[in-house]
């Protein structure tokens, strides 16, 4: 079992982690790098399928149970209550008001599938395999934490406030957005396709999926990290209390994240993954849907939170530690 | 010398997530048809706008309508109620268009 130093500085010297860091800098000193938006669009489009495809072959080689139904109630269970406690912690740390402390808590419930992706990453580099379905748990995660941040704002209004309720509370231009967006729709079919054509297909697809995987990967975290360091210079609007809850509050969710994946006896990449997707923060559908339903609050404090604080965090210390935990616990 | 005709141009620069909102409202109003120009940049109020990478939230649309004044007042009193709460610019300004009958 490696120490939790030798996972941290493997993790760090990674091509993942250093391009990504080449790409903090690069953006940070606003450097004229930067990849073009077709194609950083296209390797994003790569990853959800390749990620899509390899989960739902390993479950058509390894088979439905009654595991796989638990383990997808666990994560709905998880995206809709995660908030709750966001909520809870915003409102007595911070000063944010309510619309911007619900739009804060429906991005932690949500995940990052960038953040999930680099996971298996770094499962890969050690040969430590996971059960397939929990990228279905990553699929199920996206949306129920928009539904708990929208309540908890809504019931916020309905106490005083002046603000119109004449906007429908999930509309159908919201429900396109989140249900229908281009990565959504791409992992769960490639994880359908990859379900339906188990073994066979997996030798069809394997020479672009596996191989190029984790290469396809740290040039994807190069531009990640454009937009990480470019965000640096938005700090302003976010404040030290709300940093240290962009640090704090992943270690929660991980914790919570890694008991509840071990109380339904995950192996130790899957808690290490469940414990990833607990800990993650939303920068793409749910700012997108923030947007659309919750216009109160501001995009600049939610954005660079979850994209410039818990995302690198996420990438550099959570991954290995959350790793190391896992390890721990099931070695008890 | 070309026949032109006296109409108003509004000009709406606006958060692309409110894009939708603005064009139907453009459409209800009875304009018969508007431009877009997707992915416009720049600064104002709400700090710098450029960002159309990951999703829409930091990028801006400009929307061009040439109506009839009495479509535009009305685009543009519905306007102010849409753009509460959201980055937007809306300008009219005087033009003359040939075939009267686009618009």
């Amino acid at each position: 079992m490696d120490t939790l130093f030798q996972l941290a500085a493997g993790n760090l010297l990674s091509p993942m982690v250093l391009f990504f860091g080449l790409g903090v800098v690069a953006g940070f000193l606003r450097s004229d790098l930067a990849i073009p938006e077709a194609i950083s669009k296209g390797l994003s489009l790569y990853l959800m399928l390749a990620i899509g495809f390899k989960g739902g072959g390993e479950l058509a080689s390894n088979g439905v149970s009654g595991a796989v139904a638990v383990a997808l109630g666990l994560a709905l269970a998880l995206s809709f209550g995660l908030p709750l406690i966001a909520y809870a912690l915003l409102r007595a740390a911070t000063r944010l008001d309510t619309p911007n402390a619900a739009a804060v808590a429906a991005h932690y419930g949500s995940v990052s599938i960038v953040t999930f992706v680099a996971a298996t990453g770094f499962l890969g580099y050690r040969s430590i395999p996971f059960e397939g379905y929990v990228v279905a748990m990553l699929a199920l995660m996206e949306t129920p934490a928009i539904v708990t941040g929208l309540l908890l704002a809504r019931r916020a209004v309905a106490a005083g406030s002046t603000a119109p309720r004449s906007a429908p509370f999930f509309s159908r231009e919201v429900a396109r957005e989140v249900f229908l967006s281009g990565g959504v729709v791409l992992l769960g079919g490639s994880f359908a396709i990859g379900w339906i054509t188990g073994d066979k297909g997996m030798v069809v697809m394997a020479p672009a999926i596996v191989d190029p995987f984790k290469a396809v990967l740290a040039v994807f975290l190069l531009d990640m990290g454009l937009l990480v360091g470019r965000r640096l210079h938005d700090f302003g609007a976010v404040g030290w209390p709300l940093v240290a809850f962009g640090i704090y509050m992943p270690l929660i969710g991980a914790l919570i994240g890694l008991l509840a994946a071990h109380a339904i006896h995950l192996s130790l990449g899957g808690m290490t993954l469940v414990a990833v997707l607990a800990a993650s923060a939303s920068y793409i559908v749910v700012p997108a849907a923030m947007r659309l339903s919750l216009p109160q609050a501001n995009p600049a404090i939610y954005v660079p939170l979850s994209l410039a604080v818990t995302f690198p965090f996420n990438l550099i210390v959570g991954i290995p530690l959350y790793y190391a935990v896992a390890q721990w616990i099931t070695a008890l | 010398m070309v026949q032109t005709f006296r109409k108003k141009k509004v000009e709406i620069v606006v958060e692309a997530s409110r894009a939708r909102a603005i064009i139907d409202m453009i459409e209800a109003a009875g304009a018969k048809g508007y431009t877009t120009i997707p992915n416009v940049s720049g600064r104002g109020n709400r700090g710098t706008r450029d960002e159309a990478h990951l999703s829409d939230v930091f990028g801006n649309v400009m929307i061009i309508v040439v109506a009839a004044e009495k479509i535009a007042s009305m685009i543009l009193e519905q306007s102010q109620g849409l753009l509460e709460n959201y980055a937007g610019i809306v300008m009219v300004s005087d033009v003359e268009v040939i075939r009267d009958e686009h618009f």
